[in-house]
């Protein structure tokens, strides 16, 4: 086969790439990119007409949908919502990686990594509806493993978790700090793991720098594209947040965990309202935007450097 | 990096301890539960043992039995089927892609791998409301082709950027010598780039395989009863009061079954393409 390909002309065709070729390789990835960004652009105009039943009506209304959101009790608590998850569900998971992350570097111990991987880094292939299924267990007020936990080592459990509503949405973060941590670890880990990061290490530690100081001023700033992946990722998983909502208390009790997103499905679903859960729609997907500025430019350097 | 005192030591088998409290702890309530029966479950404390294990409790939440009307059965096997194709079509379809955007730096390159880029971010909830509309307009609604087009609108851009990156680390000197010898670029993609990249394909094949098992969202707002998701059908089990105890986590681990072995098997492949998604992309 090799020779027959010799005996061709040999065409060195470096750069070049074909009409054919290109479609090849493009088509597919270009047509789904139009459907995406077709979609959303027709939810956007969604968002301004007004489709309020089964069938669509496509009469102009402007930003009639936003106004009527902006009004509406609901949405401020999904707003207030989602602002505690973006901080609660990102914050405390990036900081406890780093620390854990070099913790475990500081003192391995030997045969204990994978151990540690697999336990931390199962419930990455869970999903959300079963994770959430499980927790109302442990959360249940009088029957729950958390409380009969308490109880066994003679504590009266004060806590009703997510039937509180003044504290059930911190009960609901805290099942996706649990879900994302072993994940955010992993990513910590092998950004640590470059070989200008230990050599840099090692100096400080003949310099006699303490191992809190190395910490602070010499990893952390050398992890930062490695933070800002992880804080990207974990930014626009709790800002997207519906499952565990959904599963665990439906956005109750009352309204006190709702978020966008549930609101969204309710609006859109169950009172009929397309054009205001289009406009909710589109007003998730710029804060999402906005959220991923700074990874799109890094990722773009990175990739065309 | 590493330390050589003691209670440092002290410190990391502590943390270990407790970790692995936390992190088995839902596991464990998961699988002892799911073998009792229902008054061991409602008349003793959830972390007991139970008595005999009731195997039989898989069989009922698969196939249904008087008091669960959920079988899981068909939801797992609609799974299976959409999860399935959406990861061929997608890590294909993808790949070619993730080729292009690996091979070229052209500014209509930069311009795809924007796109791409945002959409591998991109909500659900900002495209769900037309996406509902097109597939009932053009017939989807009870098939599973609906929601298979619906997943690959997402996984594509997610496999091309995956995959490009795995790609980007290919040397180019293979395909240039193939290309000296005449071969095209469609020809060397599919006989030497493929095959030496077939562990990166594994990778990105885990990663979009559980995503689109677990994906709830959009399963919830476009299934129907024929097309009913394993996560959906999950849901219903967690929404209604009359489901069994039992069987309610006798189908969780049957749910999560399928992508957890999958982790517990292939780890290797996952974390490495968990690790490809998020450091170079």
């Amino acid at each position: 086969m090799i020779a027959t390909k010799t005996l061709k002309a040999r065409r060195p065709r470096r750069k070049g790439i074909s009409i054919s070729e290109f479609l090849v390789f493009t088509l597919p990835l270009l047509l789904f990119l139009l459907i995406l960004y077709g979609t959303l652009i027709w939810n956007f105009y969604m968002s301004m007409v007004n489709w309020v039943s089964t069938a669509p009506d496509y009469t102009f209304t402007g930003l009639k949908w936003y106004t009527y959101l902006f009004h509406q009790n609901r949405f401020l608590v999904d707003v207030q919502n989602n602002l505690k998850w973006l901080i609660l569900g990102v914050v405390p998971t990036t900081v406890a990686a780093i620390f854990l992350a070099y913790l475990l570097e500081l003192a391995p111990i030997k045969g204990v990594e994978s151990y540690v991987r697999t336990l931390i880094l199962y419930p990455v292939a869970m999903s959300f509806v079963v994770t959430g299924t499980v927790w109302s267990w442990l959360y249940q007020p009088e029957k729950g493993v958390f409380n009969t936990i308490l109880a066994s080592l003679g504590i009266d459990s004060p806590f009703t978790y997510t039937n509180d509503p003044k504290t059930a949405t911190y009960w609901l973060i805290v099942i996706f700090i649990w879900q994302y941590l072993g994940f955010a670890v992993i990513i910590i880990q092998s950004s640590f793991r470059t070989t200008e990061l230990q050599e840099m290490v090692e100096s400080a530690t003949v310099d006699g720098a303490s191992k809190i100081r190395i910490l602070f001023s010499v990893i952390i700033p050398n992890i930062r594209s490695g933070i800002l992946i992880l804080v990207s990722l974990l930014l626009i998983n709790s800002l997207k947040v519906f499952d565990i909502v959904w599963i665990v208390t439906r956005g109750g009790p009352g309204i006190a965990t709702d978020v966008l997103a549930t609101n969204m499905i309710v609006t859109a679903y169950d009172q009929r309202l397309a054009s205001a859960g289009a406009a909710i729609g589109v007003i998730i997907f710029l804060i999402a935007f906005i959220l991923v500025i700074p990874y799109t430019i890094y990722a773009l350097k990175k990739w065309f450097e | 990096m590493k330390s050589k005192s003691k209670t440092l030591k002290f410190v990391v088998i502590i943390v270990l301890i407790a970790l692995t409290i936390v992190y088995l702890l839902p596991i464990y309530v998961m699988v002892t539960n799911s073998l009792k029966t229902l008054p061991e479950i409602t008349q003793r404390t959830y972390l007991a043992l139970p008595n005999q294990p009731q195997i039989k409790n898989f069989t009922s939440a698969l196939f249904g039995s008087k008091e669960f009307l959920i079988p899981m059965a068909r939801p797992i096997l609609n799974s299976a089927i959409i999860t399935v194709s959406v990861t061929f079509l997608a890590v294909f379809f993808g790949s070619l892609g993730g080729y292009y955007l690996s091979r070229t730096k052209s500014t209509f390159t930069r311009v795809i791998f924007v796109l791409v880029g945002i959409a591998l971010y991109m909500p659900y909830q900002a495209v769900i409301i037309p996406l509902t509309t097109i597939t009932a307009k053009i017939g989807l609604i009870n098939s599973h082709l609906g929601l298979i087009l619906c997943y690959m609108i997402i996984n594509i851009p997610l496999a091309a950027v995956l995959m490009g990156t795995f790609f980007l680390g290919v040397p180019r000197e293979l395909e240039e010598a193939a290309e000296v010898d005449g071969s095209s670029k469609i020809q060397t993609f599919f006989r030497i780039v493929i095959p030496i990249s077939i562990p990166a394909y594994a990778s990105v094949a885990i990663i979009i395989f559980t995503q689109v098992w677990n994906e709830f969202f959009i399963a919830l707002t476009l299934v129907t009863p024929k097309t009913q998701t394993v996560q959906v059908a999950m849901a219903m089990t967690e929404g209604s009061t009359i489901s069994p105890y039992n069987l309610q986590m006798a189908a969780s681990l049957l749910t999560v079954s399928v992508p957890l072995l999958a982790f517990l098997f292939l780890g290797r492949y996952f974390i490495r393409g968990v690790l490809a998604g998020a450091l170079k992309g």
